[in-house]
């Protein structure tokens, strides 16, 4: 009977609104003005890519709206884009870059020298901009000529052309005045369609774009924050891509017909932090304990098996990358010892982190801690909340107010923040700092990777953390879609070479 | 009658001013602010510092207060602290998913509720009634995002006959398209609401088979059946659509939680991201619409209850 209520009031309701949503059975001749859907986690706060940070932005407008002189692989290699070669001087103090013949933005004016020496300028003059700190070794930005912008440094900066692939170095046009708000006015192979807050993101294909034009018509990025919902999605065939598929579900779509499961990598660090200007963790044997008592393993089986433990604080995909995981590997009965030693046999500890991220984080950190005789509370806040909670340094000069936190930090190259003694680590470590000025004053890239290497293995005996894992990113995509990035999917989604077929 | 009106007026402006203050108020006690959120963990203090200033989130609360509120009078609900796009738009936008699932959720409501309502306390101590009122009792104890999810996973998932989530890109272009998106919200809500209209409408038809004019309908001759559904159905209704005031109020928080779960771009989804964001003037003028609705559907009920009602009108001053 309580069935029935239910059952017929669907029905009714199918039968008033059924009809026309049949498609046809797929010819796999391909379709060049199909829109692909593709269903992400994380909506941008806004479109103002000069002002709002979030990579969520990065995601979707870089590469595919807007570009830079150069841009970067899935596997984070440097590619050129709206420079057709770029050349770096012996001393590493001057960089010149050939402009592309032919490009155009979007609203049909061809790109000049003087947008791309005004958007570069904007950036390293205006201290509100996002990314500003990027530039900070810029002295000058010139073009000699109608088809050439070289860049002079007053220091060498070995990250410089890593900055450029980003924020730092998209190419607007001086002339135009849109509302960097609501609407983008690139180069790249997509334009920006629409975007309705709150749902949906929407790019159309650039037909007039100076490369290869893209292979589809469109793209919709649809929101859905709910991991279930994505999934549900997936099988129902209402997206035809879904990038970080919750690794617990992956199950629901094995071996689901006509769907396929990436795995890529990310430089998604999920760090467990330790607020290192503060009491107990001014202690190093405190902070060693918490590694020593961390299984990473077996957080990584609890949180779906789809990472890798990292050990320090480089991924993979990063320079100065070295395998540390050997460094406070887990174990427990040392992680006690220490604990005994250091006179803290009994730790309370509180761990504040943001509702994006899996609350099985804290449960099975709870776990772990509780067995070397620490115990954890949790509190899972709102991303805001975390922000000014434990991000935002006190106007008045004293140490942050938490204990543990734990984020996604998800950005590429940013070891750097381990050199910042005012991020909210609060590590200082002068050794490592030198090193890393050092790696950026490198002008060979080599001697750049050894200097982050050597440092990285300072601050991962040092503990200021616990890295916790690097996610391995799935994907779950359509038969028929090609050309799909499946690795670094959080901060970049190039979509100039996807395809689909009828 | 005119009189009364008016009061009820006088009480709804009032009932919007103290909900302004109070979310005003409220609002301000959330930690962390739009500013620090737009510069993200990239941004500089004296970006921060900048940004503040330049949406005057700098300003004394009560000077942001009376201009926000001199706006209302205005009927202007100023813009987005974050895209700078008027929130009436906004609100508007999303209004033409959340009022239809509104609307489509009480008509569920309704369906499911009075008519069975009506049966289980016409065959009561009978097993048709009393499995009426037992799948009432569990309706209206199950959570709406646990039925939601069942929903999805027989009718769109299984069955396929319905999406799992989202709305049509282009809105109401395709009014059957639109409308299939909601049936699913709808029904998750419409059953829980429906539950609890059940069990009114059970106790007031109960009310109404004990009362005189019932029994002397029946002593004419008239079978207790039909005696309650000629002479009982209107009074019964006259309970239901004041209980309806008070539905409403559950409609909107149903509509909350069921947009975030079918992915459905309405004010509800919008209100959570927004306050997630802390662009409070947009929250500000979220709650302040879903506010005045709640209030004026008390309002219309509260007219149409005493026009309808003679004994209300005798009673009245």
């Amino acid at each position: 009977m309580r069935t029935l209520p239910l059952l017929a009031a669907v029905t009714a309701l199918v039968l008033v609104t059924a009809g026309c949503t049949s498609s046809p059975d797929p010819t796999g001749a391909p379709d060049d003005d199909a829109t692909v859907t593709v269903g992400l986690v994380l909506e941008p706060t806004d479109l103002d890519i000069r002002r709002t940070a979030g990579i969520a932005l990065d995601q979707v407008l870089i590469d595919n709206v807007y570009q830079g002189l150069v841009g970067r692989t899935q596997d984070n290699e440097i590619v050129d884009v709206l420079a057709s070669s770029h050349e770096v001087s012996d001393d590493g103090l001057t960089y010149t870059f050939t402009l592309a013949e032919g490009v155009t933005f979007h609203d049909g004016a061809a790109l000049t020298a003087e947008d791309v020496v005004w958007s570069l300028q904007q950036v390293a003059d205006d201290d509100s901009l996002a990314n500003h700190g990027d530039l900070a070794a810029v002295d000058a930005v010139t073009a000699p000529d109608e088809s050439t912008v070289v860049i002079t440094l007053s220091r060498p900066d070995s990250a410089l052309l890593f900055s450029l692939t980003g924020r730092a170095g998209l190419v607007l046009e001086q002339q135009a005045d849109n509302d960097l708000s609501t609407t983008a006015n690139g180069t790249g192979p997509f334009t920006l369609e629409g975007w309705t807050q709150g749902d949906n993101l929407r790019l159309s294909r650039n037909d007039d774009y100076w490369g290869t034009p893209a292979a589809v018509g469109g793209v919709v990025f649809r929101y859905i924050p709910d991991p279930s919902a994505r999934i549900n999605a997936s099988l129902s065939g209402d997206i035809d891509v879904q990038t970080a598929v919750d690794a617990t579900l992956r199950s629901q779509l094995d071996g689901v017909d006509g769907l396929t499961v990436s795995e890529g990598r990310t430089t998604d660090k999920y760090t467990l932090a330790f607020n290192n200007a503060v009491e107990p963790f001014t202690d190093p044997r405190v902070r060693k304990a918490i590694r020593l008592a961390v299984d990473n393993d077996a957080l990584i089986a609890a949180t779906g098996g789809s990472a890798v433990d990292q050990g320090g604080p480089i991924p993979e995909l990063d320079p100065g990358y070295r395998d540390l995981t050997d460094v406070d590997a887990y174990d427990p009965d040392a992680a006690r010892a220490l604990l005994e030693e250091s006179g803290q046999g009994d730790l309370d500890l509180t761990l504040e982190y943001a509702n994006v991220y899996p609350a099985a984080i804290g449960d099975v950190l709870t776990t772990q801690l509780k067995a070397v005789g620490i115990t954890l509370t949790v509190e899972q806040v709102d991303f805001s909340t975390w922000l000014s909670d434990v991000f935002v340094a006190p106007s008045d000069g004293s140490p942050r107010d938490f204990q543990l936190s734990m984020v996604n930090h998800a950005e590429t190259h940013d070891f750097g923040n381990w050199a910042d003694p005012d991020y909210y680590f609060g590590y200082d470590s002068p050794a490592v700092q030198g090193l890393y000025a050092e790696s950026l004053a490198a002008t060979d890239p080599a001697d750049a990777d050894e200097a982050l290497a050597e440092a990285a293995a300072i601050v991962a005996d040092d503990a200021p953390a616990e890295w916790l894992y690097t996610t391995t990113t799935l994907t779950a995509i359509r038969d028929g879609i090609t050309g799909f990035p499946t690795s670094s999917t959080t901060t970049r989604l190039d979509l100039s070479s996807l395809a689909a077929t009828e | 009658m005119i009189r009364f009106t008016a009061g009820r007026l006088v009480l709804f402006a009032v009932g919007l001013l103290v909900a302004s203050a109070l979310i005003f108020a409220t609002l301000r006690l959330l930690p962390g602010d739009v500013a620090q959120v737009i510069a993200g963990t990239t941004g500089s203090p004296a970006q921060v510092a900048a940004l503040r200033a330049e949406l005057g989130l700098d300003r004394p609360f009560l000077a942001q207060y009376l201009d926000w509120v001199g706006g209302l009078l205005r009927l202007d609900l100023g813009r987005s602290l974050v895209t700078g796009t008027p929130v009436a738009d906004e609100i508007a936008d999303k209004l033409a998913v959340t009022l239809p699932l509104a609307g489509l959720s009480l008509a569920v409501g309704l369906v499911v509720g009075v008519p069975l309502g009506v049966l289980a306390a016409l065959r009561r101590r009978r097993p048709l009634g009393t499995a009426a009122s037992i799948g009432g009792q569990i309706l209206a104890a199950v959570p709406a995002v646990w039925a939601g999810m069942l929903l999805i996973a027989l009718f769109a998932v299984t069955l396929g006959w319905l999406p799992t989530q989202g709305f049509p890109l282009d809105g109401w272009s395709d009014p059957a398209a639109a409308l299939r998106a909601l049936v699913l919200p709808a029904v998750t809500i419409g059953l829980v609401e429906g539950a609890v209209l059940l069990r009114f409408t059970r106790s007031a038809a109960l009310g109404a088979l004990d009362a005189d004019y019932v029994r002397a309908a029946a002593a004419k001759g008239m079978t207790r059946d039909r005696a309650l559904v000629r002479h009982g159905l209107p009074n019964v209704m006259l309970s239901v659509v004041s209980v309806l005031g008070i539905q409403a109020a559950g409609l909107v928080v149903g509509a909350v939680l069921v947009e975030q779960l079918f992915s459905l771009p309405g004010v509800g989804r919008m209100l959570v991201a927004d306050v997630g964001r802390r662009d409070l003037t947009k929250v500000q003028g979220e709650l302040m619409t879903l506010t005045a609705i709640v209030l004026a559907v008390g309002f219309v009920v509260d007219v149409v209850h005493r026009a309808v009602d003679p004994r209300a009108r005798e009673r009245g001053e």
